[in-house]
């Protein structure tokens, strides 16, 4: 997705109205522009967009991780039709459209997040309805400029003006001009489509410091501890406040796991694949009955050890990129910072005994 | 946040009592982290732990969910802190015999609403002093007049509309399910073993996050909830998509009180009417 030949530190200016020229531009070629958009009051989620008046610039975040727009909450993966004679007859999906597709306002975290689900997607089988959304999309992420307390983006290798996956950073300016860190050659050739209203700036330029997030925990710690501690008391005291609802896991930007179902009457249906989540007592349960993971603590040890461990190992980064919603969605206060950081102070050797601010 | 001192107090010397006196295995109440937007649920196993438990206005949780949890029963007789709304799920729960009066301690909590502002359950609460616990601590609370025209308001809104335009608003919430069942982990009385969607032969509701399979989901937890849902709201506190189950909750609790007289939850002895045979029944109610 990403070029190694263009600079990254290539910057550009773009005039005050350049959102409003972006987004006519882009509808001129044909482009499907997606913008964050206050879909009810208060809330802001990615929607097409026809103008730019649509569009909102006050936002945090947007309510659901961007990975909706590549692995969809629901998607249908092939159909099927009883046929005379008994035969069935068979057709997979077309694969998804190639309208271009371009994302204007997208988080740093959420478009950092695509880097762990691109290794997944194109692990062991290439995931072809992932690829070509991805392929089909350029990301243009505005920086990150009301982090609040929940973030924790630096905690785990991120930044709120991290580049990673962006096609193009926007900084936005007070006054409706923007500055544009280029970051790969789609977002040249976005750049090269507004080049009525980007200028290159001028020589010095630098990209405003980014707004602080506290580091929380890190990680590598935390794994050293994991990397001993599959059996413990402490996965019983985390899960005992856990209710094993799904809110965390559907809204975070790197949880990927599906489940595949198949919906028919008699004559026809759908195979699907949906978002799952592993705090459901049915994510692992075997026709059999037998279920690996019986309860909700080695459901919530299978969170975080995927996320913290067993993604590191596989993959060499950590599935988590700090955006903050598992902590805000979570109805019990539930934390998984605190989780963390408990693990970080067992690790240190300071074994809470009671591991306080987790449990309670 | 307002920390209430004296229940809090009186809330922490009742439970180091229970606990040190062996009376209960665990209490159930609330904490609060520094920094934290809610008091979460806490559980307390040893007298000196006692001291963390707290009472605020930020208390939303509906500690009863926890009730039918193998884990926490086998932790020995519960004490819980319960605010009055609370209590009409634990009432539920007894009366469905999901848990035993014998095994619970009842530390009821005088409570003037919740949040700021208000939520909407709070400003239409009579249980501002819990009825039938064990023990309450803190001073009874003064039990303001409620507005019974304001129980139902958000079910009489959308009642307003005509059916075309009550249909565009629930598809329209509806298609924001993203199926990841918080309502129905959050709800006291959603304690099945195995939820109807997880019953695959057949697959009676969708699981795939379609409109069809999103009302599906919605009309059945309904449906197993009217003349048992007490309103407690947590579901819609939950949902991470912002649907508003209130509003569902509030037609049930209407239906059930214009058909039947009937409020869920307000005495563990409580006849609920889908529960009870009557040969006289006037059958109003059968869909």
């Amino acid at each position: 997705m990403r070029s190694t030949n263009v600079d990254e530190q290539t910057l550009y200016t773009a005039q005050a109205g350049w959102l409003k020229s972006a987004v006519d531009i882009l509808q001129g070629a044909g482009v499907d522009v997606m913008a964050p958009v206050e879909t009810e009051p208060g809330v802001v989620e990615l929607a097409t967009v026809k103008s730019s008046e649509a569009v909102t610039l006050d936002y945090q975040n947007v309510r659901l991780p961007l990975k909706r727009l590549f692995f969809p909450i629901t998607e249908v993966v092939l159909e099927f039709k009883s046929q005379p004679e008994g035969d069935v007859d068979v057709q997979s999906e077309p694969l998804v459209s190639e309208t271009e597709v371009v994302v204007l306002g997208a988080r740093p975290c959420g478009v950092a997040a695509l880097e762990a689900l691109d290794k997944v997607f194109h692990w062991d089988y290439d995931d072809v309805r992932y690829s070509a959304r991805r392929a089909r999309t350029t990301l243009i992420s505005f920086a990150c400029t009301r982090p609040d307390a929940q973030c924790f983006c630096t905690s785990v290798g991120g930044s709120p003006h991290n580049t990673t996956q962006s096609d193009v950073l926007v900084y936005l300016e007070e006054n409706g001009q923007a500055l544009m860190q280029v970051c790969s050659d789609k977002g040249a050739k976005f750049i090269e489509q507004l080049r009525d209203v980007v200028k290159p700036a001028p020589a010095g330029t630098q990209p405003p410091a980014p707004p602080e997030v506290k580091e929380k925990f890190d990680p590598a710690k935390a794994k050293a501890w994991l990397d001993e501690h599959f059996e413990s008391d402490f996965w019983t005291e985390v899960a005992l406040k856990c209710l094993g609802c799904g809110a965390c896991s559907y809204l975070c930007p790197t949880c990927h796991c599906f489940d595949i179902v198949d919906e028919a009457n008699w004559q026809a249906g759908q195979r699907r694949r949906n978002w799952d989540c592993c705090s459901h007592p049915m994510f692992t349960r075997h026709a059999s009955g037998h279920n690996p993971r019986p309860d909700q603590a080695s459901r919530c040890r299978q969170r975080i050890m995927h996320k913290f461990k067993y993604f590191p190992e596989r993959f060499g980064q950590v599935a988590c990129v700090g955006c903050g919603r598992c902590v805000r969605a979570c109805c019990v206060g539930q934390n998984l910072v605190s989780i963390l950081t408990d693990i970080e102070s067992k690790a240190k050797g300071g074994d809470k005994a009671d591991v306080a601010s987790t449990l309670n | 946040m307002n920390v209430n001192s004296t229940v809090t107090e009186s809330l922490q010397s009742a439970a180091a009592t229970l606990l040190s006196e062996g009376k209960v295995g665990v209490v159930i109440g609330y904490g609060r982290d520094a920094g934290a937007s809610i008091s979460h649920p806490m559980f307390i196993r040893k007298p000196e732990d006692a001291e963390r438990l707290v009472f605020d206005d930020c208390c939303f949780g509906n500690l009863a969910v926890y009730l039918p949890r193998d884990k926490v029963r086998s932790m020995g007789k519960i004490g819980i802190v319960v605010k009055g709304c609370d209590l009409r799920a634990i009432n539920v729960l007894l009366r469905e015999h999901v848990v035993k009066r014998d095994d619970l301690v009842l530390i009821g909590v005088p409570c003037t609403g919740q949040g700021d502002p208000l939520l909407h359950k709070c400003s239409v609460c009579e249980q501002h002093n819990p009825e039938g616990c064990d023990m309450v601590v803190g001073d009874p609370v003064e039990q303001p007049a409620i507005d019974a025209t304001q129980r139902y308001k958000d079910a009489a809104s959308l009642d307003d509309k005509s059916l075309e335009e009550r249909w565009a608003f629930w598809s329209g919430q509806l298609s924001k399910c993203i199926r990841c069942y918080a309502c129905r982990n959050v709800c006291p009385l959603c304690y099945c073993k195995r939820c109807i969607t997880e019953k695959t032969i057949p697959q009676w509701i969708d699981t795939s996050a379609h409109l069809r399979g999103n009302v599906a989901w919605n009309v059945a937890r309904a449906f197993h909830l009217t003349g048992r849902c007490v309103g407690c709201g947590e579901c819609e506190r939950a949902c991470p998509m912002d649907i508003p189950l209130g509003a569902i909750n509030q037609k049930m609790a209407q239906l059930m009180d214009e058909w039947y007289g009937f409020h869920s939850g307000l005495s563990p002895d409580e006849k609920a009417p889908f529960t009870t045979f009557k040969v006289d029944d006037p059958e109003t109610g059968i869909l």
